[in-house]
């Protein structure tokens, strides 16, 4: 087996140049209009342009995330509000301005921090996180209304002084802001990084048996889309000189939802195009028809909801790509694999058990799954769990990666107490979980998903792509026995079973586990599938020398692969050894597949 | 002090029969209906409607169930029913509707607040204190809507059958029943419900195009805290309610519109099936 | 002798996704034949019973139930066509009472107390525990329970699955027994899911192994090869 390491490709045009390119002529155009188009207009588009900065962040946060958001208008609420408070009670001048935008981003990112603490946990359900972000701008709103005169309660604040430039200027200020931030978002969702949003909407659960702390990277997402918004308020105030209430509440809230659903979720240019469509487009209309107009929003809404939940945006695009004259697509960048250094194993790890279970217990209520389960496992073992249904094996696996699991006992992994740890830090400790059913992410590519597997041990760029991808060498060959290392840029959603099973073994092992446990590996596979899979798990004991797990039902897999068999019945052990004690012992006959043996030996008496 | 019992005793009874819509939609479908404050002004327009014909106030009420059972039915078939697989979409969307509703009510009948004659005026004397009338009515009225929940639920097959679809849709069909006719007759009794009680809040409160929208997040928050027991919302409704009563009354009215919303995300948080039992 | 199959299988690849567990199977079962599906875990005896009752939709072939054409008919109206199926786990609301759980199997309510006067002699036990809610019951008496509510509503078929895991040998005795009653005096059709082989030898007259999605055996189970010929796909 020879270090394997493909030569690099030449590496594809870099894509921040032609996102560079774009956002310059853009700008260009911006200074063009900010002179030809007529005052209403610009007026308006000031406006639009930072709502649509705003849509951006929800775009962020729900289109590519995933989480429905309710509350990013308190953020501009806040921004917005730090500069009337203190433009109207300390009056304006520069650092005055200074501290003002300060201050709003600062109080913006508290606040998200306290959003984050209560949504984003390790088990929080995706419906509680989108309450709490109903809930912010209410308890805002309402915080407004109770300060009086200070805040201007429901009138709100109007008549403070601020930056006494043209309203060319702010236009081209408020553009700018949105298309550098429009750029840096199109490179960060593009970028190695960025796929791990997409990632975490497809499937969380994956991403945390990768080792991932999924919660806070869903609460510093929240913080950076928190201070941009509340940057967005505070030009906002500037510009307009009148803040509201209006603008933190739950109504624009979800008006900005409404906006990003109808542009396009996830599209980044489908929600600046939205907002920026109806928040005009009602100026010039609402005035003539202004609640038809809402009416007509509000259909339009519900319709694009139940029969067009990606938007508008894919038919407008579908719809230009006919258009325009055929270009030569791009190739989306081509991904190599290469060998990853292989991590130094010192000889006293394997001295150590790799697993260590100690009178483990799981019940539900009074229903008893697991009782007083110990054993231990060592590295290079190939140890098979066995059982009739119901016999909890599943559970117990469940118990060894995610501390939260079980009800008593110890879970030792490589000597060190896993307690009540989450399964993202399970996984640091050197544990690899591979799920029944293949979870991979559907919309990313084989190289992507492999990709977000090394998140831990490689994180992978913000802004770009690479064009390499190191996996260690147990994962490669996975790769190349499946014929996947052919396919980097394959959709997942296109592969087949046996594929998915196969890249889902290649995800885990790119964690570089010391364990690794394996539920129902063989479940749907062909028979040909079934002996490829099983010389690669001895091939990751006996060479790699991995301790792993399995639990299966086909017992002749199991019979041809094993180094030890554990036999678990009504929740305990009822024999731990090696494949020929286990196999031929009476007692596993009896507890297991015992009835057909035992009916072998009855037959002759029994009635035909 | 006598004053604040029952304030808090009113206020968990009109707590109570605002969201019991709510919650059996929530319980049997799982789904978040945000129509619901719709449902309400559609409710309340009903009594609107009511007097303008110059009838008695109280014809109001089977006129708005008949109406929310009419309009449930259109909601379920078109926005709930495709949307059964995507919870957070099926949010999105009846919150769509109530912007809808809310147009077309502002059209027919103006953006104006309208004011309802309450059918009961002035106070009556209890145990010494002076108390309103239709406030203590809605407590008899909680009180019977809650027993005819229980006895649908509990007495009839329909109601066995929801039940059973509640804890186990899966197995109910396995079964022989129709879960979609059982998720069809929930939504629209809970969307007659809610209009109902968008008519019996009339006389407490203006009418105006926008009257459900407070009530929504105050309702939703108590469904949640509930999850699909009419108990635990009477639970709900009694402790959420009165300290919403408590603080309103002793630190500040403003704070005390919150207290609802702001326990109830403070308790899912530890607890995440609220009241019920775990 | 043409009678239309009370179950009639043809070409049925099923599964979940696109891992295909069922390849291909051919069935057909007349009025009143008992059939054990054996076969070890994993081999897709599960998935059969649940594509017969309309919870997976077939990718390819037909499902024939009474000699109408059952493919991809949701779960409540096979029901409907007296087919009862006990599942192999989540198969009793544990919270509502045993009188609440047979009643659910009913079309009307107010048949129950003449349909379970007919079957209360086969469940002693349970004409005293009524009000008790399921969950409370042994795990004996709770698969007692769920034979009682296939039984009640005197089905043409019945489809159960893995129903004697984790039983006593006493009470799976009482089983084949209620089994055997059911079978010679209604003649009702069955199908019976298992990897329990006496049982299912017990109780069924033809037998068909399911390994890998595929039968590749199956046969009489009064034949004398029978026993060995399952016994070799069952081994360890």
């Amino acid at each position: 087996m020879a270090d394997s390491a493909y030569a690099l490709r030449a590496s594809a045009a870099s894509p921040w140049r032609r996102a560079l390119l774009a956002g310059g002529v853009a700008l260009v155009l911006l200074a063009v209009c900010s002179v030809v188009l007529p005052t209403f207009l610009v007026n308006n588009l000031i406006r639009a342009f930072l709502y649509a900065a705003v849509a951006l962040t929800v775009d962020l946060l729900w289109g590519y995330t995933g989480i429905l958001t309710f509350g990013q208008s308190a953020f501009f609420g806040i921004g917005a509000y730090a500069a009337g408070l203190i433009f109207t009670h300390a009056g304006f001048s520069l650092p005055l301005a200074a501290g003002a935008l300060v201050a709003g981003i600062g109080a913006a990112w508290l606040v998200s921090r306290a959003v984050g603490w209560l949504a984003f946990y390790h088990g929080a359900s995706p419906l509680y996180a989108s309450v709490v972000t109903l809930v912010l701008p209410i308890v805002l709103v309402q915080g407004i209304y109770s300060g009086g005169e200070f805040t201007g309660s429901s009138s709100g604040l109007s008549g403070f002084d601020s930056f006494d430039i043209p309203l060319e200027a702010w236009f081209f200020i408020a553009g700018a802001f949105l298309i550098c931030l429009a750029v840096t978002a199109w490179m960060f969702v593009r970028s190695d990084a960025g796929r791990l949003l997409v990632a975490i909407r497809e499937n969380e659960a994956r991403c945390e048996y990768l080792g991932i702390d999924v919660s806070r990277y869903k609460a510093r997402l929240m913080d950076t889309c928190a201070v941009i918004a509340a940057f967005a308020g505070f030009l906002f105030a500037c510009v307009q000189m009148v803040v509201a209430p209006e603008y933190a509440g739950f109504v624009f809230g979800t008006e900005l939802v409404i906006w990003v659903a109808l542009g396009g979720r996830g599209s980044l240019i489908g929600p600046i195009a939205g907002t920026m469509l109806i928040d005009v487009g009602s100026a010039y209309l609402s005035g003539n028809l202004p609640y038809v107009w809402t009416l007509l929003v509000g259909v339009a809404f519900v319709v694009v909801i139940v029969a067009m939940p990606r938007g508008l945006a894919p038919v407008v695009a579908i719809g230009a790509r006919r258009a325009l004259p055929r270009r030569r697509r791009a190739d989306a960048e081509p991904v190599v694999f290469a060998v990853a250094k292989a991590r130094e194993h010192g000889g006293a790890e394997e001295a150590r058990p790799a697993l260590s279970i100690r009178g483990v217990q799981k019940h539900f209520g009074s229903l008893k799954v697991l009782d007083g389960i110990s054993f231990d496992a060592r590295a290079g073992e190939l140890l098979s769990l066995i059982g009739p249904n119901g016999a909890g094996k599943s559970t117990l696996m469940r118990c060894i990666a995610d501390g939260a699991e079980r009800s008593a006992g110890s879970v030792e992994i490589g000597g060190t107490d896993i307690r009540t740890l989450a399964p993202y830090d399970c996984v640091a400790l050197g544990i690899g979980r591979k799920f029944q059913t293949a979870t991979v992410f559907e919309s990313l590519t084989v190289a992507e998903a492999l990709r977000i597997a090394r998140h831990r041990v490689a994180p992978p760029s913000k802004w770009q792509r690479s064009p390499v991808l190191e996996l260690p060498q147990p994962a490669l060959d996975v790769l190349r026995l499946t014929g996947l290392d052919r396919m980097p840029g394959r959709e997942c959603r296109y592969l087949s079973h046996g594929q998915k099973q196969a890249l889902e073994l290649a995800m885990v092992l790119a964690l570089e586990p010391r364990t690794v446990l394996l539920d129902e590996p063989t479940a749907g596979l062909t028979k040909q599938e079934r002996t490829q899979i099983g010389e690669i798990f001895v091939a990751l004991s006996s060479r790699y020398r991995m301790c792993l797990l399995l639990v299966e039902h086909d017992l002749e897999f199991v019979q041809q692969i094993s180094s030890r068999i554990i036999v678990l019945h009504q929740g305990r052990i009822v024999m731990d050894g090696g494949v020929d004690e286990v196999v031929n012992s009476e007692l596993v006959r009896s507890v297991y597949a015992g009835e057909s043996h035992a009916a072998a030996g009855t037959q002759e008496e029994g009635r035909a | 002090m006598l004053n604040l019992g029952l304030d808090v005793a009113t206020t968990a009874a009109i707590l109570f029969i605002v969201s019991a819509g709510l919650l059996m939609v929530f319980g049997v479908m799982k789904i978040i209906n945000f129509s619901h404050g719709a449902f309400l002004t559609v409710g309340g327009y009903a009594s609107v409607i009511v007097a303008h014909l110059g009838l008695a106030w109280w014809w109001g009420v089977p006129f708005a169930l008949a109406i929310g059972f009419v309009l449930g039915i259109a909601v379920e078939r078109f926005i709930v029913r495709p949307l059964y697989a995507r919870p957070l979409d099926a949010i999105l969307a009846t919150w769509g509707l109530g912007i809808i509703v809310g147009q077309i009510v502002t059209l027919i009948f103006g953006r104006g607040v309208q004011m309802v004659a309450s059918p009961v005026e002035g106070a009556i004397p209890l145990f010494g204190v002076q108390y309103s009338a239709y406030r203590l009515i809605l407590i008899g009225v909680a009180l019977v809507i809650a027993l005819a929940l229980g006895w649908l639920l509990n007495g009839t097959r329909l109601g066995l059958q929801t039940r059973a679809v509640i804890m186990n849709e899966a197995l109910a069909r396995g079964l022989g029943i129709s879960s979609s006719r059982v998720r069809f007759m929930t939504f629209c009794t809970g969307a007659a419900l809610a209009s109902a009680a968008g008519c019996l809040i009339t006389p407490l409160a203006s009418v105006d195009p926008n009257m459900g929208v407070p009530w929504i997040v105050g309702a939703f928050m108590l469904v949640l805290v509930s999850g699909s027991s009419l108990l635990s919302l009477a639970v709900a409704s009694i402790v959420l309610g009165g300290a919403q009563v408590l603080v309103s009354t002793f630190v500040n009215p403003v704070l005390g519109g919150l207290t609802i919303a702001v326990l109830a995300a403070l308790l899912l948080r530890f607890r995440p099936e609220g009241f019920a039992r775990g | 002798m043409n009678a239309p199959a009370i179950v009639q299988v043809d070409a049925l690849k099923s599964g979940y996704g696109e891992a295909m567990v069922l390849k291909g199977l051919d069935l057909r079962l007349a009025r009143g034949e008992v059939m054990a599906i054996l076969g070890k875990n994993g081999m897709g005896k599960s998935t059969l019973l649940k594509t017969l009752m309309g919870y997976i939709r077939p990718a390819e072939g037909e499902v024939a139930l009474f000699g109408e054409r059952t493919t991809g008919m949701p779960p409540n109206r096979i029901a409907r066509r007296d087919v009862a199926y006990i599942p192999q786990e989540k198969a009793l609301f544990q919270d509502l009472t045993v009188e609440e759980n047979l009643k659910l199997a009913l079309l009307r309510d107010r048949d129950f107390k003449a349909l379970f006067a007919r079957i209360d002699d086969l469940f002693p036990f349970l004409k005293d525990r009524l009000r008790q809610k399921a969950g409370t019951l042994s795990g004996g008496e709770q698969k007692m329970l769920l034979v009682a509510r296939a039984l009640i509503r005197q089905p043409k078929l019945i489809l159960i699955d893995e129903i004697t895991e984790g039983m006593q040998p006493s009470v799976i005795e009482r089983l084949v027994g209620i089994l055997i009653r059911e079978r010679d005096t209604a003649g009702t059709t069955m199908l019976l899911v298992e990897q329990h082989v006496r049982f299912a030898f017990a109780v069924a007259n033809r037998y068909a192994v399911l390994e890998l999605g595929e039968i590749p055996a199956s046969g009489e189970t009064a034949e004398p090869s029978a026993q060995a010929t399952v016994s070799r796909f069952l081994s360890l």
